[in-house]
């Protein structure tokens, strides 16, 4: 029996639902040779910006248990660079790609955006407004759904591209932030990026991290984006959603499509093993393949729930 | 272009309570292993550790006529403690060779080099003494630590390099010359001794003093750096250094390798 792994969120259609998630899998070239470019959902690259950045000073990162702690600070080759030179190579390997951008105003982000203008070659944009680990821009969108709803509008007109928004778990509401994301143009939402954190050097009673928090990331933040997911997705069933958070295996793959995502975005795992992604494609159409699932993207959403019930007490 | 193996345990040598060699298989990583490449470990698939390990490549030798690749560890937390305890024949994913190894191409018979090891720093400078030692460059050793203890594996070295080309330093005397190693290699430019390149690896107060005295002599460099890393292979970018351009540089890329004038030591 041969699986339909293809999905489709909205505009934009993928050959399978196995994505890796910005800052996680470079610019993509870096997986020639453990990864079949071509063969993956999608690849979500390093967040670009106007120019090229140059990130936060190191300490940046330390493991904490199942999982680490991150403040990049948004390191990357810049929006020009990436196009001129990255991006032909990418799009030569037959990679479906998602230009993860950013800005520290909205006036960068639409300009990020007028750079890729209606290049064929990028599939979707993926605008990070969660980012932890800057001091402006970033999460200072994503926790305001105000401010959010205000880039969302600028960005959507400035771009005839799938319009992803990625969101934070770190506003308070996710459901608010995604509803103000959705009613300003968002095509398509993924969630959930880095959870803050901290972690302490207690020798020195200092931060491991040079930013003081980070980013963490890995299995340890799993339950909560399924939560998150599963979240969203009652709320805003018609949206199509990117999971991801702490993915390592096809089973927790298949756990994000029940709980509500069309596709996953597979992040910190490819630190660890490099292979991991091109994978799970295969390993999602085995497991379908042995549980008589014809078409993957009916797994979407499936997850059955119970009515929650009250408390009771016991008698006096 | 880097290898994933698993390679096999096959002999894990303990020094003392913080030190011990770990022999792997060789695998294919074995024979594109050039001094100064580093590998990541991946010590059990649970989830504390859960990141691989960064370790260069201490030697390309053989245990019992198996092909095998030495890491020379030091443990300071769960990765490295946790790689101590796996059986011979235990099966551990290694990705390698890894990043930019030290530049000896242009060196020959004629040449002099510095060898600076500071503490665990000997790791990639014992692949590096034997194959300077086997294509007849001179090359001399500078090896310091807090104690005796500290300072590994000198039989080889000496088999490598001879033993009067073989000097040491500890903080407490009970080794070589009390005091600091930079205070060895000193003495010998003061004497006014000339050497090619300077190699090192170790501390970062190492490294920087041994950029001061390389800037003052006109010494070329290649420091073999140490960092976090979460992959090994230029994407995490955790594991930087201040260059001296502005940006920051990727160890596991750019370097491990790098020549000291590449990095801002201010920013260090």
């Amino acid at each position: 029996m041969s699986v339909d792994l293809a999905v489709r969120l909205g505009p934009l259609a993928l050959r399978n639902p196995i994505a890796t998630a910005s800052g996680t899998f470079g610019y993509g070239l870096e997986f020639e040779g453990y990864v079949d470019l071509g063969g993956l959902g999608a690849i979500s690259v390093k967040g670009l910006s106007r120019r090229p950045c140059h990130g936060n000073p190191p300490p940046r990162i330390c493991e904490v248990d199942a999982g680490m702690l991150n403040a990049i600070g948004l390191q990357n080759i810049g929006i020009d660079t990436f196009l001129g030179e990255r991006l032909p190579l990418l799009h030569a390997k037959g990679a479906t790609v998602i230009a993860n951008i950013w800005g520290d105003t909205e006036d960068e982000y639409v300009e990020v955006l007028e750079r890729i203008g209606d290049d064929a070659r990028v599939a979707a944009i993926e605008l990070n407004v969660s980012c932890p680990n800057v001091v402006k821009g970033g999460m200072v969108f994503g926790n305001d759904p105000v401010a959010l709803a205000a880039l969302v509008k600028r960005c959507r007109v400035a771009t005839k591209l799938p319009l992803v928004v990625k969101l934070s778990p770190n506003s308070g509401d996710i459901v608010a932030a995604a509803r103000a994301a959705v009613d300003s143009g968002a095509d398509i939402l993924s969630l959930i990026n880095t959870l803050v954190g901290l972690a302490i050097d207690l020798e020195r009673r200092e931060p491991k991290i040079g930013f003081t928090t980070g980013g963490l990331s890995g299995p340890a933040i799993r339950p909560i984006a399924l939560r998150m997911v599963w979240e969203v997705r009652r709320a805003l069933p018609n949206v199509p959603l990117f999971g991801m958070g702490g993915i390592e295996t096809v089973e927790n793959v298949l756990e994000f499509l029940v709980a509500g995502a069309t596709a996953v975005q597979v992040g910190t795992a490819n630190f660890r093993d490099p292979f991991v992604s091109g994978r799970l494609v295969k390993e999602l159409a085995a497991w379908c393949d042995r549980h008589g699932v014809d078409r993957v993207a009916d797994l979407v959403g499936t997850l059955k729930t119970r009515p929650r019930p009250e408390h009771t007490f016991a008698k006096a | 272009m880097p290898v994933n193996e698993e390679l096999r345990v096959l002999k894990t040598l303990s020094y003392d309570a913080t030190h011990y060699s770990l022999f792997v298989q060789a695998g294919s990583i074995g024979a594109l292993t050039r001094p100064g490449h580093f590998a990541m470990l991946q010590a059990g698939d649970g989830l504390r550790p859960y990141l691989r390990r960064a370790f260069s490549i201490a030697d390309v030798t053989t245990v019992a006529g198996v092909p095998a690749l030495e890491f020379v560890v030091k443990v300071v937390g769960v990765g490295t403690a946790a790689l101590a305890h796996f059986a011979e024949g235990t099966p551990l994913p290694v990705l390698g060779p890894l990043g930019v190894p030290f530049p000896i191409d242009d060196l020959g018979r004629d040449d002099r080099v510095a060898l600076v090891a500071g503490g665990i720093g000997l790791a990639p400078l014992v692949l590096l003494s034997r194959v300077l030692a086997a294509r007849g460059v001179t090359a001399e050793l500078f090896y310091g630590g807090r104690n005796e203890k500290d300072v590994l594996k000198r039989a080889d070295f000496e088999r490598f390099l001879g033993a009067h080309r073989c000097a040491y330093a500890t903080d407490d005397g009970s080794l070589g010359r009390k005091g600091l190693v930079t205070e060895l290699l000193q003495r010998e430019l003061s004497a006014g001794k000339t050497y090619k390149r300077l190699y090192a690896c170790g501390p970062v107060p190492l490294f920087r003093a041994l950029a001061r005295i390389a800037d003052e002599a006109d010494l070329e460099t290649s420091f073999a750096l140490e960092s976090e890393m979460a992959c090994g292979f230029g994407v995490c970018l955790g594991c930087v250094v201040p260059a001296r351009d502005g940006r920051f540089a990727t160890v596991c890329k750019e370097g491990p390798c790098l020549p000291h004038t590449a990095i801002d030591w201010s920013r260090v």
